[in-house]
């Protein structure tokens, strides 16, 4: 076989032309790059280690690009202290070169040492000025800085995110801008900064699933709803997004679809305790209460923290006609959040069927001085006065609850029949005669139930910042509060509202004589509790009545 | 044919034959080395391999024909990437080899080396050829030559030739001999090829004669003729290449699209030394691929995407591997074109646009992939394996990839019921009984509730007025003690931790003493005093009980510390003995 003129040998060993033949000619300490670029981007880092150790044998430690690669996958493996170095040593092989020092500000950063890699990136930015990651990451070295109140940091982080967007569009950069804008409570901007993400590149589900939630968390539900879809579109099985979309079906009361997506959520996060308080709340509006018990004890098994679990488990066990159990889901509750007037509403009708009245009325009492906008809290306060014979402290608090009703009114918020049908009754009980000037309006402009506004009200003043998994469980996660005003659809679903009904019936039960020779008009409710597990179907079943002949 | 494990199912409804796999063919390459070609002009292709070897030695360009290994040639250095091409218009047209390694390229014909090209050397800096020339002439010595070339490598725009980066990593002793060595040859810079492509000359006939593309380390891109090899075109790039497509005609209009080592896209176009359009991706690119007028990347970051060839993003499809390696399989006769693209979970994934059309699973992970007409066969696909192996597959005549809607219906966990257990028997009792006796269950536990805290306030009350707890509560004695029996009996041994807690008063004046029933257990000496306690450090006390009594039964040791002058303990300890087993062994 033919072979090539000069030399059976390798290349490193080829005699060179000239006098000299002695002098073997130098390997060139590039002529293995190619190699370890290819394994490294395969994620071959064994042979990739391996090639750059024989190259960095061969010439002394001269190939920058074996030392950059070796940094690395040095820095993949956790070593970022070790790949700092390497990057050092790379800039001063070659200082002219910007990806080096890039790698060295990558590597600060991640040591937490955000100062001085804004100090390298800069380095960087003067070699190549025209780089959209240095400005990226500058941009998210600023916004770390956990500065928020300091206007010039934040603006910089702007400022470098803006520029980056103007050299290349990056779907990171979109995100982290957003971000930047929400931890400077900027909503309008994010949002902005969202859609502009959304129209350039709309597949991306992690940017749709953003938008979505920020418009939730804004009111806009026909808008969250739309991009929330189109994520789902693109990936169905988007656990957040998911979440998002389903516990707004579940406000509409489509709660066999909302369980259809929850069940593909199931299988991605099966251990989520939002996802699964939410399924709970959606057996229990389908009045399959023990499944709701399970669902939500689950949640509680996986999030023993979370009040809102621990509120739905209260509310649950309350409708089953478990005192015992909903009264130390509720205490333990009120502990995790004692600012929550609802909270001690629930307790305090656990109590008075527990039939410890000091403590329910102590309860009740909690209860008003925490809340401001629901009048049920006051009339079931009312109803336990007025059934212990405090006629003033019953009238005192049919007072604030017609204050209450018309501050809403103004709001235009609709009321809930039962609710109005009580207060008529303890109206007419406490021979207030006024009481008809404001339910007769209220009538006309058709009921609703309006009670859930309280909870969100609350959790909207907690103030975090939306989009993230901490926002989405605090927008989806309880079921526990849902203001609907979306649609002019009445649903009788919504875990949060049922609480109404069931703490209006549950605080007539108690004193069944009282309410009866004062109206006159018995509660059918209470006639009847059925021996059989879901007892309380009767009861819901009544209220969804006067509901749909209201409608 | 008939299918090696009996699975017949997938044997008629596969798309492939499986015509070979070789697990030990020990082929370490790339699909960048790999070609189909009619290198005898007898109507039946080969499949080239050039092999890696070990990857430092041992490098072959192999032959293979039909399931064997026609010819093996040696190869000097590793080969970067393979062609095949038409170098000429002489009959009988046979397609010569053109493989790439370091700054050469090794043109083979007939299997027979034909020519060897060399990469124009790079420019030199001059001023390190005038330091150079100098140390010729013996006008400087090699310390202040190392400190010239020292201070050239800091500033200079052009880098500084190997022979003086050796140089200067010299210890002072070998400098002489380096120098004396060296210094009669002229600076050379060379750069290595990173990937090789071909271009069609002026034809776009399937035989035309096409030039070579090669992309070098010094990010540059050159063209050559391909009978007199010379360099036609050359253009630069920001970052080097790491692989190439290439469409058009030289004389004509062509399009170079590069991917660089800076995760970046470039194209180019005929007259413009520069890139036109730029495609910045997030990642790594891993295959590039162009179909008709678009190009499909696969990313390191595990994501497929697809680009106008102006760089606008089309789509991106997540994979649920690394990629390893891509290419087209292109079946003119059926005008199916579709990205085959290897993953690293041991699959190669066929999509057509965005949309998956068939899985091929493979015994082991897929370093290269090449699809055409092997033999006489149009639709052969031949893959190499991470362990060396070699796979072809042949695409049956009746395979059918039909185009799945992108729009899949609902996923497959939408029909999982959800996982919640069945009420029992047991929690319907419990709640009717809760039901029914709430009020006295609710009021059982908090009296038993009020109870329990009763009973631990006690308990606490007691403990510290006994001094029982582990440490002391005093504010000028804070001391901590713990105790520890050792042995099996008759005899133990009583080790007690005593601690001064203090942050730097030391205390003084302790004593211990032991409470026992001395009808059980012996002691030396029930009562010692303790030295002066260090704050911090931990006094380990030893002393020695024997257990008296042979009746295999056990009692509580009181430790007390005291102060002196005091009564009151400040610490207390319950010690339980364990039972003696020596003595209930006698």
């Amino acid at each position: 076989m033919l072979r090539f003129l000069p030399d059976p040998l390798l290349v490193a060993s080829e005699p060179k032309k000239g006098r000299a033949p002695k002098a073997p000619e130098l390997p060139i300490p590039e002529r293995k790059n190619w190699l370890i670029h290819l394994h490294y981007i395969r994620k071959d880092y064994e042979t990739c280690k391996d090639i750059i150790k024989e190259q960095l044998q061969e010439t002394r430690g001269m190939c920058e690009y074996a030392i950059y690669v070796q940094a690395l996958i040095l820095r993949l493996e956790g070593q970022i202290q070790q790949s700092l170095e390497l990057f050092q040593s790379c800039a001063i092989l070659n200082p002219a070169n910007p990806d080096n020092l890039k790698q060295v500000a990558r590597s600060l950063f991640l040591l937490g040492k955000h100062k001085a890699a804004i100090e390298v990136y800069h380095e960087a930015g003067k070699l190549n000025d025209e780089d959209w990651e240095v400005h990226h990451n500058l941009g998210v070295c600023y916004s770390v800085i956990k500065d928020y109140k300091n206007v010039c940091v934040v603006s910089q982080a702007e400022e470098q995110l803006n520029a980056a967007l103007q050299l290349n569009k990056q779907d990171r950069t979109f995100l982290t801008l957003g971000k930047v804008h929400l931890l400077s409570r900027d909503t309008d901007k994010a949002v902005d900064v969202y859609k502009a993400a959304v129209e350039f590149s709309p597949e991306n589900t992690e940017l749709l699933t953003t938008l979505g939630l920020l418009y939730l968390q804004l009111g806009k539900y026909q808008k969250a709803f739309e991009h929330l879809g189109n994520a789902l579109t693109f990936d169905p099985s988007n656990y957040k997004a998911i979440l998002a979309a389903g516990s707004m079906m579940q406000t509409h009361g489509d709660f066999d679809v909302a369980m259809n997506k929850y069940r593909v959520a199931a299988c991605v996060v099966p251990e989520s305790p939002p996802l699964w308080n939410n399924i709970g709340m959606c057996f229990f509006s389908k009045k399959k209460y023990v499944a709701a018990i399970s669902c939500l004890k689950r949640a509680h098994y996986l999030s023993p923290f979370d009040w809102k679990v621990l509120y739905n488990l209260g509310l649950v066990h309350l409708t089953m006609q478990q005192y015992a159990s909903a009264f130390h889901f509720l205490s333990a509750a009120t502990n995790l959040q004692p600012r929550l007037g609802e909270l001690y509403m629930l307790l305090a009708v656990a109590l008075t069927n527990l039939e410890d009245l000091d403590n329910a009325r102590r309860s009740y009492e909690q209860a008003v001085a925490l809340d401001h906008s629901n009048p049920l809290v006051n009339l079931n306060f009312a109803i336990l006065l007025y059934n212990h014979g405090d006629k003033k402290g019953a009238l005192q608090q049919y007072q604030e609850i017609e204050r209450k009703v018309n501050m809403l009114k103004d709001s235009n918020t609709e009321f809930d029949s039962e609710l109005m049908d009580m207060a008529q009754k303890m109206a007419t009980a406490l021979q207030v005669g006024e009481s008809l000037v404001w339910t007769k309006p209220a009538k006309d402009t058709k009921f609703k139930q309006g009670s859930a506004g309280v909870p969100i009200k609350t959790l909207g003043s907690s103030q975090q910042p939306l989009g993230t998994n901490q926002a989405l469980e605090q927008a989806m996660s309880s079921a526990a509060g849902y203001n609907r005003s979306i649609t002019p659809r009445v649903s009788l679903s919504q875990p949060k509202r049922s609480s109404v009904p069931l703490a209006e019936s549950s605080g007539l039960e108690n004193p069944p004589a009282v309410p009866g020779d004062a109206s006159g008009t018995p509660r059918p409710e209470e006639s009847d509790t059925p021996d059989t597990l879901p007892p309380l179907a009767a009861k819901p079943k009544v209220k969804s009545k006067s509901r749909q002949e209201l409608n | 044919l008939a299918p090696a494990s009996g699975n017949w199912t997938e044997y008629i409804n596969g798309k492939w034959l499986d015509a070979h796999y070789d697990p030990v063919a020990n082929l370490y390459t790339f699909s960048s080395c790999i070609v189909l070609a009619d290198l005898h002009g007898d109507g039946e292709n080969k499949l080239v391999v050039g092999d890696l070897g070990t990857g430092s030695s041992n490098m072959k360009l192999k032959v293979y024909r039909g399931t064997g290994l026609m010819s093996e040639n040696t190869l000097l250095d590793l080969p970067t990437g393979l062609v095949s091409f038409l170098m000429d218009q002489h009959e009988p047209r046979t397609p010569a080899i053109a493989v790439a390694s370091g700054p050469y390229i090794y043109v083979y014909k007939n299997l027979r080396p034909y020519f060897k090209f060399t990469l124009p050397p790079l420019e030199v800096n001059a001023l390190e050829q005038d330091v150079w020339n100098q140390a010729r002439e013996d006008m400087i010595d090699p310390l202040s030559l190392k400190e010239m070339l020292d201070s050239i490598r800091d500033k200079a725009d052009v880098p500084l030739s190997v022979r003086s980066l050796r140089f200067l990593m010299l210890d002072p002793q070998d400098m002489e001999a380096f120098v004396n060595l060296y210094k009669e040859q002229p600076i050379r810079r060379q750069t290595v090829i990173t990937c090789i492509s071909t271009l069609k000359k002026n034809m776009a006939d399937e035989d035309a004669v096409s030039c070579l593309v090669i992309g070098t380390e010094s990010k540059d891109v050159y063209i050559l003729d391909p009978e007199a090899f010379t360099v036609l075109t050359k253009m630069s790039l920001p970052s080097a290449p790491t692989q190439m497509d290439v469409t058009g005609q030289f004389d004509v209009e062509f399009r170079i699209t590069v991917a660089c080592r800076n995760g970046n896209i470039y194209v180019l176009r005929r007259e413009s030394p520069k890139p036109k359009y730029c495609i910045e991706l997030s990642s790594h690119p891993v295959g590039l691929v162009r179909i008709g007028k678009n190009v499909v990347v696969g990313c390191a970051q595990e994501t497929l995407q697809g680009f106008t060839q102006k760089g606008k993003k089309l789509w991106t499809v997540c994979l649920p591997a690394p990629v390893t390696t891509m290419s087209v399989m292109d079946l003119p006769t059926r005008g199916f074109q579709a990205v085959l693209v290897g993953l690293a979970n041991s699959e190669v994934h066929l999509y057509r646009d965005k949309n998956l059309i068939s899985t091929i699973k493979t015994p082991d992970i897929v370093t290269s992939i090449c699809f055409g007409r092997y033999g006489r066969e149009d639709g052969t696909l031949i893959m190499t394996t991470k362990g060396g192996g070699l796979i072809v597959k042949i695409l049956k005549r009746t395979a059918v990839f039909d185009d799945r809607d992108s729009a899949p219906g609902p996923p497959l966990a939408q029909s999982i019921r959800l996982n919640v257990p069945k009420k029992t028997k047991l929690y319907v009792d419990q709640t009717m009984r809760e039901r029914e006796n709430s009020v006295a269950m609710h009021r059982a536990f908090q009296m038993d509730l009020s109870r329990l805290r009763l009973a631990a306030a006690r308990a606490y009350v007691k403990a510290l007025e006994s001094s029982l707890t582990p440490m002391s509560s005093s504010l000028s004695e804070p001391l901590r003690m713990n105790a520890v029996v050792q042995g099996l009996g008759p005899s133990f041994k009583l080790t007690l931790n005593i601690q001064n807690t203090a942050v730097c008063r030391p205390v003084m004046n302790l004593a211990i003493s032991f409470l026992y029933d001395e009808s059980l257990y012996s002691m030396k000496t029930a009562f010692f005093k303790i030295p002066l306690l260090v704050p911090g450090l931990n006094y380990p006390i030893d002393t020695f009980v024997e257990c008296l009594s042979d009746k295999g039964i056990s009692d509580i040791i009181k430790v007390f510390v005291l102060r002196e002058g005091k009564s009151a303990p400040l610490l207390t300890a319950h010690i339980n003995m364990p039972v003696s087993e020596g003595l209930a062994l006698n």
